[in-house]
């Protein structure tokens, strides 16, 4: 392995109720491939996101080959040759492969674009690179794969000296990915830095050099990929949290019955052959990485997207869901972890937020009761402790926390039986998550049942009586919560089948 | 300033609105004062202009009012204006040829109206169509189908006096302005829709965000086609009195009043964006544009310049919108 | 115009996409439906009347297949012609102005009218289709108002000054050939080679086909969306320019609609409204069957009224058929 070529050293970044990086330290070196690995919400994509100028660090240095840095606009990172290869692919899709490569900096023949160097130029890349791309082909009819490595083409064509990859396997075939790495080794060794942030264990163990573990938004260690244990890179991830109150059997009755029954559910890529139970008054923790699948199994099974197959039974009787409409009137809701996008009206109020999953029970014939409707908002305003000025207050003015007990308030309302919530505290201040956790244990001893999709293992061993793991579009395991552990849930939610 | 904007009255009225009425005082402040200058021996201040602007607002205003629903539900409607002259056509055509009796000839109107809307909201709300393409494509299947219903004549409603006339007391009985009256009634009733029915608190939301509502276990499509439906059927009561006050009615015309109906509209504090809409705004809204084009041909000048003033004005309204909602948020 | 067929040129023959096959089908189609159907359709001078059509409508529609590109629209350009064509024609017959420099004010008129659309679009981000649409009222007014409300007519034949006409059209020995139709193919071809061959045309398909990747390629997404729209109103005044010449009287104030054949042209020849495809060619072909419908229907007895009607439907059609494959796509 080489000299450092990058060091970021004290790194501090805070968001508005978040600290994201606490005084994080990483090496980068030459001719090196170095894995950052940590949980959901542990800073990785911060951290690249400070390093290339998407976000500005509140403290630190940064210092590349021998020189401090900062940079404001990923434009001149990129021009001093650091190169992030996103998950969301930047390409443009109706150009060509060509085209995208060298797009703002074309050769040019006299008033034309030269069409027949740019094609040249970006065959003689591939073939540094080592692979088989027809420059002239339409980007998008390409794969998934076939693009990231023009991305990566195109990283190279800025002389990059280092290349950040965020979780590039996430949409390859077996295939794709020996082809990645052969690549990746081709630039460890013309003495590029590679930053390679994933969650797939065996990957880290075939490609990297040396492993940076990040937890909490904190820089726990680095280990030696050769010299160290998948166990051993868990546990730095997991750490030795102290959870207050892990829930330590579970609280469903031993007769209570099935109320929902998902059979061999499919719905693309994400959703593979789902299958699972949900019994009365009971808590099912879906757990697992992101892009596992879990949202998307949620909003098939709840209509909101098609699927090609699946059969639902809720409290015994087959129900056919192919839209939110027929899904709310079988009894289910679900709060969806994009709020402001997929769960209020923004510009509109509380009140008419909040009566919106059951209108027609708040109407006298075609009018609106909007007494009961301002009677029954206050009431789960209060209920909720949802601080607001008044329940005509606009619903884009209230806080993060208070706009989800919007939201909860409105499924309530709804009097769904079946709730799915959707990473119910994220974005919440401690003090507001107490209560909505106080709520959802009020909800089953009422006779609800809950599923809850959370990538906070504290909150997920906090809160379920049971764990069902899912790893990219597949249930991997499902854990009783006398038997759970955060480590056997991360063994589960890393398992690739 | 601030406790003028918190007053109860300021409001419940809205200051947006409470600017419009100043204007509408200004404009009629500045036509009474510059007509006589640039028109010697004219004047503005007449009971009859009055009356003339107020025709022109009735069925701008009725225009208005349909588009806010769809507006309000994100949308736009570009067929209004020649969707009114079909109904206006076809229903006219059906009392002076077929002699069939006047009140069947007003419903028939409203049936034509609201086809079109149906047209519309089908495309927009249940095939995704963009809704500005979509009903600019049922403006000119409107301006064709009233044109090859009569046979590319115009029609001519019948004068005051005819057996026939009695919906002309929809806009003038003696000198009460009951078109006015029932402008105001017709706005109440939307504003009721609107603000107070289920219909109405649907549109609105679906017109903030969509997929929130849809996720919430709502049939949104069906309430969308509803706001088009409306507009379309406003737009088929908004030639009623557009025959009312002017008589004759022409195949072919009518997209003027399409952009002078939106102007009114957004002027009115109705969101272009959608989730936002204001009746009262609207009916402000059209009492301007019609004061203003009375006003304009008053001094002098030609339609042209309304058209301009129009266009102008919308582009003012929909930036301001814009700009501020991106302050907000 | 050689055709190199060297490898470079390849995106420019998948242009020949299966749309235009369709189109190019459905053109013959209707061709062999009106010429069976009236005798007098299978006349010389059904040609005549085509081309006529085929000019102004196809000048409009090369130039608003660019914003459509981006993934916008120029709705000014229908009232936008008879705003132009009536400025020009008032410098020439009321302010003693030569043909030549008419055509310039018109085409300067249009310059203008594009560079606002362009700058509110892409520097205040409004809506392309409001913004546009406010133009459209402008331009509606506005000819009426710069001129006095007189309508307005170019020089004819004969005259001095109706030279101007046979850009379009010359008499030879009692028959009209329309010889604009070169330029038209010369222009397509011109266009054609811009959009495919330059950064003009490389970044306006870039930004229809994502914006905000071509901004953080480092390109400067606002100068390329304002030429688009400059491009629009260029092509624009030069439609003016052919429909005066090509046309006798022109009356201040019309205009509105004309922009939906030219809008239904472009789609239907491929360009779709949700930006990052388009091609010239079929641009040219989907204006070659809104004409053909135009110069046809009269014949079998169905007059402007039922043209509207049908063009209507034709654009809703187009439209409906364009979101169905991009819902495919995705």
């Amino acid at each position: 392995m080489g000299d450092t070529i990058l060091t970021m050293k004290g790194i501090d970044k805070s968001f508005p109720g978040v600290h994201a990086l606490d005084h994080v330290d990483l090496e980068i070196r030459k001719g090196e491939v170095l894995a950052l690995m940590g949980e959901n919400g542990a800073g990785k994509s911060t951290l690249m996101k400070v390093l290339t100028g998407i976000y500005k660090k509140d403290a630190g240095t940064i210092t590349y080959e021998g020189r401090e840095v900062e940079y404001t606009d990923p434009r001149h990172a990129q021009e001093d040759g650091i190169v992030i290869v996103h998950q969301e692919l930047n390409m443009m899709g109706h150009l060509t492969v060509a085209q995208n490569i060298f797009i703002g900096r074309e050769p040019r023949a006299g008033l034309f674009i030269d069409d027949a160097k740019m094609n040249a130029d970006a065959k003689k890349l591939f073939g540094q690179l080592n692979i088989e791309i027809d420059p002239q082909e339409t980007m998008s009819r390409l794969t998934v794969g076939k693009q990231q490595m023009c991305e990566i083409a195109k990283a190279i064509s800025h002389k990059a000296k280092i290349i950040i990859f965020d979780e590039p396997s996430a949409a390859l075939t077996d295939a794709e990915i020996e082809q990645l790495f052969k690549i990746i080794r081709g630039l460890r060794d013309q003495q590029l830095g590679i930053v390679y942030i994933s969650h797939r264990m065996d990957e880290i163990k075939q490609i990297t050099d040396r492993v940076t573990v990040m937890r909490d938004g904190c820089y726990v260690g680095t280990l030696i990929t050769a010299d160290c244990t998948k166990d051993d890179i868990i546990n730095m991830m997991v750490g030795h949290v102290i959870y207050e109150d892990p829930k330590t059997e579970s609280h469903v009755r031993p007769d209570a019955p099935v109320v929902l029954k998902v059979e061999h559910l499919n719905a693309g890529r994400m959703v593979r052959d789902v299958s699972f139970e949900l019994h009365q008054g009971e808590i099912l923790g879906f757990s697992g990485l992101m892009g596992a699948g879990r949202t998307e199994t949620a909003r098939a099974l709840f209509g909101a997207d098609p699927k090609e197959s699946g059969e639902i039974t809720i409290k015994g009787k087959k129900v056919d869901i192919r839209t939110p409409e027929q899904a709310v009137a079988a009894g289910l809701g679900y709060l969806s972890e994009d709020r402001k996008r997929f769960g209020l009206a923004l510009k509109k109020s509380v009140t008419e937020n909040s009566t919106l999953t059951c209108l027609p029970k708040y109407c006298k014939g075609p009018f609106l009761n909007q007494k009961e409707e301002r009677k029954v908002t206050r009431k789960y305003v209060e209920a909720l402790n949802t601080k607001t000025p008044g329940i005509d207050q606009l619903v884009v003015n209230l806080s993060g926390g208070n706009q989800q007990k919007v939201v909860i308030g409105k499924w309530l309302i709804g009097d769904s039986d079946i709730l799915i919530f959707d990473e119910p505290t994220r974005g919440i201040d401690v003090g507001a998550k107490q209560e909505i956790y106080e709520l959802m244990n009020q909800l089953v001893e009422q006779g609800k049942s809950i599923i809850m999709i959370s990538s906070e293992m504290t909150e997920i061993l906090r809160m379920s009586d049971r764990i069902i793991v899912m790893c990219e579009g597949r249930i991997t395991g499902e854990l009783g919560i006398e038997e759970a552990t955060q480590a056997r849930i991360m063994h589960f939610a890393t398992l690739r089948s | 300033m601030e406790k003028f904007k918190n007053t109860p009255v300021v409001r419940a009225i809205g200051f947006n609105r409470i600017v419009l009425i100043g204007v509408i005082l200004l404009m009629y402040l500045i036509f009474a004062v510059l007509t006589p200058v640039l028109r010697g021996g004219a004047s503005f201040v007449k009971f009859e202009r009055v009356l003339s602007a107020l025709n022109y607002a009735y069925f701008i205003g009725f225009l208005g009012l349909g588009v806010t629903f769809v507006i309000a539900t994100g949308g736009i409607d570009f067929s209004l204006g020649p969707v009114m002259f079909t109904s206006a056509l076809i229903s006219g055509y059906c009392l002076m040829h077929f002699h069939w009796p006047l009140w069947l000839c007003i419903l028939v109107s409203l049936l034509i109206g609201a086809l079109f809307g149906v047209l519309n909201g089908y495309f927009v709300a249940y095939r995704f169509l963009p809704s500005f393409i979509t009903s600019m494509a049922s403006m000119q299947i409107a301006k064709g189908v009233g044109s090859v219903f009569t046979k590319t004549q115009s029609v001519t409603w019948p004068a005051s006096g005819n057996e026939n006339s009695w919906f002309r007391y929809l806009i003038k009985w003696g000198n009460i302005p009951t078109g006015l009256i029932l402008l105001f009634l017709i706005a109440a009733v939307c504003a009721v829709v609107l603000n107070k029915t289920k219909a109405g608190r649907y549109i609105l939301c679906i017109g903030s965000n969509r997929e929130a509502v849809r996720l919430s276990g709502v049939n949104t499509k069906k309430w969308e086609m509803l706001a088009y439906i409306l507009c379309g059927l406003l737009a088929g009561a908004a030639a009623i009195f557009y025959v009312g006050a002017y008589t004759t009615v022409q195949p072919g015309l009518g997209d003027t009043f399409n952009n002078e109906a939106i102007a009114a509209c957004v002027m009115g504090g109705t969101s272009m964006a959608g989730g936002i809409a204001s009746i009262l705004g609207t009916i402000i809204g059209a009492l301007i544009v019609a004061l203003m084009q009375e006003g304009i041909l008053a001094m002098g000048f030609t339609i042209s310049y309304q058209y301009v003033l129009t266009g102008i004005i919308v582009l003012i309204a929909v930036t301001a919108d814009t700009l501020s909602r991106r302050k907000r948020v | 115009m050689e055709k190199k067929k060297t490898e470079t040129h390849r995106p420019l023959l998948r242009s020949f996409g299966a749309q235009q096959v369709i189109v190019i089908g459905v053109i013959v189609v209707l061709f062999l439906f009106f010429s069976v159907a009236s005798a007098s359709f299978r006349r010389y001078t059904t040609v005549v009347t085509l081309c006529n059509y085929m000019y102004y409508i196809l000048l409009m529609a090369i130039g608003v297949t660019f914003p459509l590109i981006t993934g916008g629209v120029d709705l000014s350009i229908g009232t936008g012609i008879i705003c132009y064509s009536i400025v020009g024609s008032y410098m020439i017959s009321q302010k003693g102005m030569p043909v030549l420099g008419g055509m310039l004010v018109a085409l300067l008129l249009a310059l203008i009218i594009g560079f606002v659309n362009g700058i509110i679009i892409a520097k205040l981000d409004l809506p392309p289709f409001i913004t546009t649409l406010c133009t459209m009222m402008i331009a509606r007014g506005l000819g009426s108002i710069l001129t006095g409300g007189l309508s307005g007519v170019w020089p004819m034949a004969g005259s001095p000054g109706g030279w101007c006409r046979s850009i379009f059209k010359i008499t030879v020995g009692g028959r009209v050939i329309p010889i604009g139709m070169i330029w038209m193919i010369l222009l397509v071809a011109v266009m054609s080679v811009i959009l495919r061959r330059t950064r003009v045309g490389r970044y306006i398909i870039a930004i229809g086909s994502n914006k905000e990747a071509l901004r953080l390629s480092g390109v400067n997404v606002v100068k390329w969306q304002v030429i688009a729209y400059l491009i629009s109103g260029l092509f624009a005044g030069l439609s003016a320019i052919s429909y005066a010449c090509t046309f006798t009287n022109i009356t201040p104030g019309t205009g509105a609609g004309l922009e939906l054949d030219a809008i239904g042209g472009a789609i239907i020849g491929g360009t779709s409204m949700t930006g990052g495809s388009g091609s010239i060619f079929g641009t040219f072909l989907g204006v070659l069957v809104i004409s053909l419908l135009k110069t046809g229907l009269p014949y079998i007895g169905l007059q402007a009224n039922w043209q509207q009607i049908i063009t209507g439907m034709v654009l809703i059609g187009a439209v409906a058929i364009d979101m169905a494959k991009r819902h495919q796509a995705e």
